[in-house]
């Protein structure tokens, strides 16, 4: 039986829940079984959040350490946090973004990305929160960005869910204006993504 | 718009649901006319989700003031035959544990069910209580499901079973269950035709528990359920996988999940029995006792603590089976499960190879390292702003040493620096009850911190104590005009009800004038007026008068949201660079997340995108150096002062 496991990772408030959702429509949609596992409450305060997304049939709601196949980070920080999730060699989709908690002292983006790669990742890096404020002036749709753009980076991925089904799924989710700027910021981030991984 | 809700997705349909929805779809198609809760993660999208589609549905959907008030409600129409749903995370249950006792002395006519949601590993709670206990101590029957999937059928089923045998009936979801999303294949739909309207008879006997009659329902109580324990153990309730192993793991809800993902993985599916639980309590015997005849070893995993394991090897004893029963010896009794820590002592109770694979993995090391990112209030939380004013004002007032007594909200978080206006925090309404009580044997000047909704929820009872057993504290209500922790529900103060009907708006300082309290009504977005008013509120405290504060202003994702909709423009502050000194006291003193210094620089910046005009670090900065940038709409504060 065909799993995959997806870990969104980033801080409370940047959207994780919305692209955790999302993938689980267009799972959805084309007949694909997926668990989607959030929180809520207290823990979306700022604070920093995993989502855990599982391809495959009835999986039980978590990842187990060191199984993630792709990790999707909104944050810098927040992808060396979570990184214990990803298996060896996996993929790392990484907004280009550093968002510090207050008050604290921390690395430089950098030295976290450094680390990251000498840990044989492979990671993609993209400015989402500019790719967002160019279609809606905010880093709002950073989220949707994140999700184009992995499925763009990781064939297997998107041989599971298309980039056609998550845009389904969007206008599901989105009307109007507000699902044509995020089809937008979708699409481009997906053809960037094509472009990084060489194809 | 409401024809397009999944919730209403005809049968056949194929909708990803969370578990939450899933629970609130299942008692949809079991016809429940009334549904009631008090917001509390994570819990809270049943009856939100079912508000949305209560007119098109003809569901009463309420949000009651609290648990108890919730449960009566849905109890009372099941009394009379209407199904009806109450919802409510673990510790919600603590509040209506009296009525819960009561119901299930006197029973019901149709359908009732409470759903409890657990949340082991506290991801939004105060402790991870398992509320399976509960069913013990009531006598009434709990049912765990193992994914979203599963609480979809199996909610359906819990109405026949609380209509069969006329009792109330405990559903107990938990965070993985509640919070986790799934495709669901409806396969009934919502009936059209329902009992909505109930007819009351008059049964003393039943209904007033005096001592006498409580006495005659007892032995009902306790008749019922031996019945259920004997008689009830389909498919849906216990399901017995591979009989006839000589090994056999028994696993009840969402544990079951875990376990059969192990079991995969160590591709020991047929080497092993296993009893997968959905009715925990009472456990179901007579599958129990066939697996103790031909099983030679058991182990039980269940999540928290050992409510299956205990019945279990009550039953064995009864019996007189002679199988070693393990349990929470191998499997862990605190925090949340998982694959990886079911594994390993799986594992070793099939005599397979242990994995290594989690022992493993390393953390990513940084210097500085990655540093702790707990929740934090947002950007241009009006909590940031009362608690600066409330601190700067107890300075002036020359109150020294106050001890902040706190309560359940997002608020808790002043507990951190630079604010530690927190400095208790145990449960709803605690901290104007524990003020009362530190004010009765310490010298230290008492503020009692507490939210609007939870104000409404808990705190007026000790409010009034407060003032008939004439303590000296300050009540201060943080009025944000919603429910913000669970996601902006509307309350008594909001002046909206659940189904968006227009009612009495109920203010707090109504309630406290009416207890007898001088009320000083501040809006800290207004800093200076409301440093001068709370300075003044301190003064009259210290001399003697029995004073509340209640700062409104609306929480900041709320304003954030209104204003993106109506194109409102709010402020956006910056730094001026050449007029910064690099003092640090905007970082200092509010921590702000839309504030940061990049590693090197030794002046702040502001994080435009996120920042909403709460204009605190501009009053802050001793040398005006932050200044708003843009050119915000006129009238852009109002969003911030109407609900």
């Amino acid at each position: 039986m065909k799993r995959y496991n997806v870990a969104i990772v980033g801080v409370g408030g940047q959207g994780l829940l919305t692209l955790g959702a999302l993938i689980g429509d267009a799972c959805s949609l084309v007949g694909q079984d997926v668990s989607v596992a959030e929180v809520h409450g207290m823990a979306q305060r700022g604070g920093s959040v995993i989502v855990h997304v599982k391809l495959g049939e009835e999986p039980s709601p978590t990842i187990p350490l060191g199984s993630a196949d792709h990790v999707i980070a909104l944050e810098v920080l927040e992808a060396a946090r979570y990184a214990t999730y990803a298996k060896k060699g996996a993929i790392i989709s990484l907004n280009d973004f550093l968002w510090p908690p207050p008050l604290s002292t921390y690395p430089s983006k950098d030295a976290v990305i450094g680390a990251l790669r000498e840990r044989g990742f492979r990671l993609y890096l993209l400015d989402a929160n500019g790719l967002s404020a160019k279609y809606t002036g905010s880093p709002i749709s950073a989220n949707i960005a994140m999700l184009g753009f992995a499925l763009g980076v990781d064939p297997e991925f998107r041989g599971i869910i298309s980039v056609e089904a998550v845009e389904k799924a969007l206008s599901t989710r989105f009307r109007g204006r507000a699902f044509e700027v995020n089809r937008q910021v979708l699409m481009a981030a997906y053809e960037e993504g094509l472009r990084v991984a060489g194809e | 718009m409401d024809r397009e809700h999944p919730l209403l997705k005809p049968r056949g349909s194929r909708v990803l649901l969370l578990g939450n929805e899933a629970i609130a779809r299942g008692a949809l198609e079991a016809g429940i006319c009334v549904a009631t809760a008090y917001p509390g993660t994570p819990s809270t999208e049943i009856v939100e989700v079912l508000s949305e589609v209560a007119d098109s549905c003809g569901v009463y959907v309420e949000w009651s003031v609290n648990e108890k008030t919730a449960f009566e409600t849905a109890y009372a129409a099941s009394i009379t035959g209407v199904r009806s749903l109450v919802a409510m995370k673990h510790v919600g249950l603590n509040v209506a544990a009296d009525i819960l006792m009561s119901s299930a002395y006197s029973g019901v006519e149709e359908g009732f069910v409470v759903v409890s949601a657990d949340d082991p590993s506290m991801h939004s709670s105060q402790n991870e209580q398992d509320n399976r206990w509960y069913g013990l101590i009531a006598h009434v029957p709990v049912l765990e499901p193992s994914n979203p999937r599963e609480a979809y059928r199996l909610i359906k089923y819990a109405y026949e079973l609380s209509a069969k045998y006329k009792v109330p009936l405990i559903f107990r979801s938990t965070t993985r269950i509640s919070h986790t999303r799934m495709p669901i294949n409806l396969d009934g739909d919502i009936p059209v035709k329902r009992m909505c309207r109930g007819v009351f008879i008059h049964d003393p006997e039943r209904w007033v528990l005096v001592p006498s009659h409580a006495r005659t329902r007892k032995a009902v109580v306790s008749k019922t359920w031996r019945e259920i324990a004997a008689n009830e153990y389909n498919e849906l309730l216990v399901k017995t996988i591979n009989p006839g192993c000589k090994k056999a793991i028994v696993a009840s809800g969402v544990a079951y999940s875990y376990v059969k993902e192990a079991l995969e993985l160590m591709n020991a599916l047929d080497k092993v029995t296993v009893l997968k639980v959905n009715m925990p309590v009472p456990l179901p015997r007579k599958p129990v006792a066939e697996l103790l005849e031909y099983a030679e070893e058991i182990l039980v995993v269940e999540e928290l603590d050992p409510v299956v394991e205990v019945q279990l090897k009550d039953i064995a004893i009864s019996i007189g089976a002679k199988v070693p029963v393990r349990g929470k010896d191998l499997i862990p009794e605190n925090y949340e499960l998982s694959v990886e820590r079911v594994y390993n002592p799986v594992a070793s109770f099939l005599g397979v190879e242990r994995s290594k694979q989690w022992g493993e993995v390393e953390f990513i090391k940084t210097d500085p390292p990655i540093p702790p990112r707990p929740p934090t209030l947002c950007p241009g939380c009006p909590h940031r702003l009362t608690y600066y004013v409330v601190k700067v004002s107890a300075n002036r007032a020359g109150l020294r040493n106050v001890i902040y007594t706190g309560d359940i909200g997002c608020y808790t978080l002043g507990y951190l620096k630079p604010f530690e206006t927190q400095s208790t925090c145990f449960e709803m309404g605690g901290s104007i009850g524990v003020a009362h009580g530190l004010a009765k044997v310490v010298e230290n000047p008492v503020v009692a911190v507490i939210g609007d909704s939870t104000f409404f929820h808990a705190g007026i009872p000790p409010a009034l104590n407060a003032v008939y057993n004439d303590s000296k504290i300050v009540v201060l209500v943080l009025d944000n005009m919603t429910t913000a922790m669970t996601g902006h529900q509307p309350h008594p103060g909001t002046g909206k009800t659940a189904m968006g009907k227009a009612v009495a708006r109920t203010l707090p300082e109504r309630v406290l004038e009416s207890l007898g309290y001088e009320v000083y009504v501040i809006n800290p977005l207004k800093t200076r007026d409301a440093i001068e008013a709370v300075t003044s509120a301190f003064e009259k405290y210290k001399s003697g008068v029995r004073v509340a504060i209640v700062s409104r202003m609306a929480c900041a994702l709320e304003a954030a949201r209104k204003a993106r909709r109506s194109g409102v423009k709010l402020p956006v502050l910056r730094v001026v660079e050449e007029k910064c000194t690099g003092c640090m006291a905007c970082v200092r003193l509010i921590a702000c997340p839309a504030i940061l210094v990049e590693p090197g620089s030794k002046k702040p910046k502001i994080m435009e995108d996120f920042c909403v005009g709460c204009m605190l670090c501009a009053h802050i900065c001793p040398y005006k150096a932050i200044t708003v940038k843009n050119v915000p709409t006129n009238g852009w504060d109002k969003l911030w002062w109407e609900p």
